[in-house]
């Protein structure tokens, strides 16, 4: 297979799983995560050659820069905000079921917050992106055992935020999965 | 107990069998961006083309210049971002929380009402990492029906230009357009949703703040800055009512962080008063109506320089604004 090829199948394979990827980065602002998709996978084809054999890991990693961009070009973004303003899957509604409820696992991600954007990073590829340690490495571009400890340590200050928001911890948790990588 | 793991699994915002975002086929626009990367043709075929000419400058002189010559209309000018609005010199500053109580005495009779649908002109920055930033000027109108269809009109113009040919963008290229351009106008069956921005807004403050909040950022409390770009959604949804109008100027007031600059001109020519609101990378300018208390427009404007992307400081990233 040539690179074209192989950046073709890369993009089918795993197009909606970088959607996620963005999706849960950009707080419930479904509208723009199309167009920070596009941009990932424009940085991902000027560096096609670049491209390895489990590529998702790398674009994620893609992603994050792109995310960074994105966060700076505010006119960028608000522009797209009105081109799709009216679109029915916009403004977090795939984050929160009715007005009238609290957010699922808003405790959890004010916790989350409460860190580092590194810690939060590290924890949100292995939570939810579920990535073994060595492909979290590949995302943050550094060695598997920085990658290690910085789960390890982001894992306790997380347990310790956790703690302090919600002493009394109801144990009932789902735990949807993530499928079709790795 | 669960551990730390396991509950941010838990609340994974977007899980991969979710109703957003799931695996399955590319939907049209996904497959069109794929067949423009491969195919050479949208941005990175721009810049490809670019490269080309580069390599080979004496050879081709004479078809550079060709090209040059038939590009003619469609060749996007390199125009400069607009500048932000100037405070009138020696212009008194109003308080917000003067504004508040101007706006919620012209609410005192209830009108105007709040109106489903917008009525906005904007100005927006298109940046890229090879092109200089381009400002784009487009009028949205978004209309309800009652039997809950809308429709929406957009077309380019800048109404501070009338007649004027103006730069739009059409499949990801920049191009001149002639003035009132129609963009897209569509329809929109019927859509009953109840989660703000597309219901009711509340004229209660601290209702309305609550509503916002579900609006852009359901999981923390809404910043200053945060709480502008949620009326930025929310006057983007609907034409508001006096005493919408009210509880925002209220909600403003009482969020802090805006500070009073003076008389202020804006795009579309009404006077208004100016409340700025410094952040990082940008300030906002909120403009209201000095005998309303309505917000006229928002602008944001670059206060650190990205020249990755062309950005200057100084230069307007955003401008809305809003009408009847």
């Amino acid at each position: 297979m040539s690179n074209d090829e192989i950046f073709a199948a890369a993009y089918r394979e795993h197009y909606w799983a970088v959607s996620r990827y963005v999706a849960r980065r950009l707080d419930g602002r479904t509208s723009e995560v199309e167009e920070v998709v596009a941009e990932v996978f424009t940085v991902a084809w000027r560096r096609r050659t670049d491209l390895p054999a489990t590529p998702l890991p790398w674009l994620y990693g893609v992603a994050r820069n792109c995310l960074a961009n994105a966060v700076r070009g505010q006119g960028r973004r608000r522009r797209l905000v009105d081109r799709l303003g009216n679109d029915e899957t916009a403004h977090g509604r795939q984050v929160v079921a009715s007005p009238d409820t609290e957010p699922p696992g808003a405790w959890v991600h004010e916790a989350l917050a409460r860190l580092t954007p590194a810690d939060q990073e590290v924890l949100r590829l292995t939570a939810w992106e579920e990535l073994a340690v060595d492909e979290v490495a590949v995302a943050l571009d550094c060695g598997t055992r920085a990658a290690a400890m910085r789960l390890h340590r982001a894992r306790r200050r997380l347990r310790t935020e956790i703690d302090r928001i919600r002493p009394a911890l109801a144990a009932d948790v789902n735990s949807p999965k993530e499928h079709g990588h790795a | 107990m669960p551990d730390e793991l396991d509950l941010l699994r838990g609340a994974n915002p977007v899980p991969a069998d979710g109703p957003h975002f799931g695996d399955g086929p590319l939907g049209h626009d996904a497959e069109r961006r794929l067949n423009q990367l491969l195919h050479g043709s949208g941005p990175f075929g721009r810049r490809r083309t670019r490269w080309m000419w580069s390599l080979a400058t004496v050879a081709v002189v004479a078809v550079t210049a060709l090209a040059l010559l038939l590009a003619g209309p469609d060749t996007v000018p390199a125009v400069a971002a607009p500048r932000p609005l100037l405070v009138q010199a020696g212009s008194t500053p109003v308080p917000l929380a003067r504004m508040a109580e101007i706006a919620e005495a012209a609410a005192a009779d209830g009108s105007p009402t709040l109106r489903k649908g917008t009525h906005v002109q904007t100005w927006s920055m298109g940046m890229s990492e090879d092109e200089p930033p381009i400002t784009l000027p487009v009028e949205r109108v978004v209309r309800w029906r009652a039997d809950a269809t809308h429709t929406e009109l957009v077309v380019a113009t800048d109404p501070r230009h009338p007649g004027r040919p103006v730069l739009s963008e059409g499949d990801g290229q920049p191009r001149m357009v002639e003035d009132g351009h129609v963009i897209s106008e569509q329809t929109f069956g019927p859509s009953w949703s109840d989660a703000p921005p597309e219901s009711t807004p509340p004229h209660d403050p601290g209702l309305l703040k609550a509503y916002l909040q579900e609006t852009q950022y359901p999981s923390t409390t809404l910043t200053t800055r945060e709480l502008l770009d949620a009326v930025r959604v929310l006057l983007d949804h609907w034409t508001l009512g006096a005493p919408e109008d009210a509880a925002v100027a209220r909600l403003l007031a009482d969020a802090g962080g805006l500070r009073p600059v003076g008389r202020v001109t804006d795009r579309l020519g009404r006077p208004g008063q100016a409340y700025v609101h410094d952040g990082q990378g940008s300030r906002k300018m909120l403009i209201m109506d000095p005998a309303t208390g309505a917000v006229l427009g928002l602008e944001d404007t670059a206060t650190s320089a990205e020249p990755e992307w062309g950005l200057k400081v100084g230069d307007v990233m955003d401008y809305s604004a809003w009408m009847r």
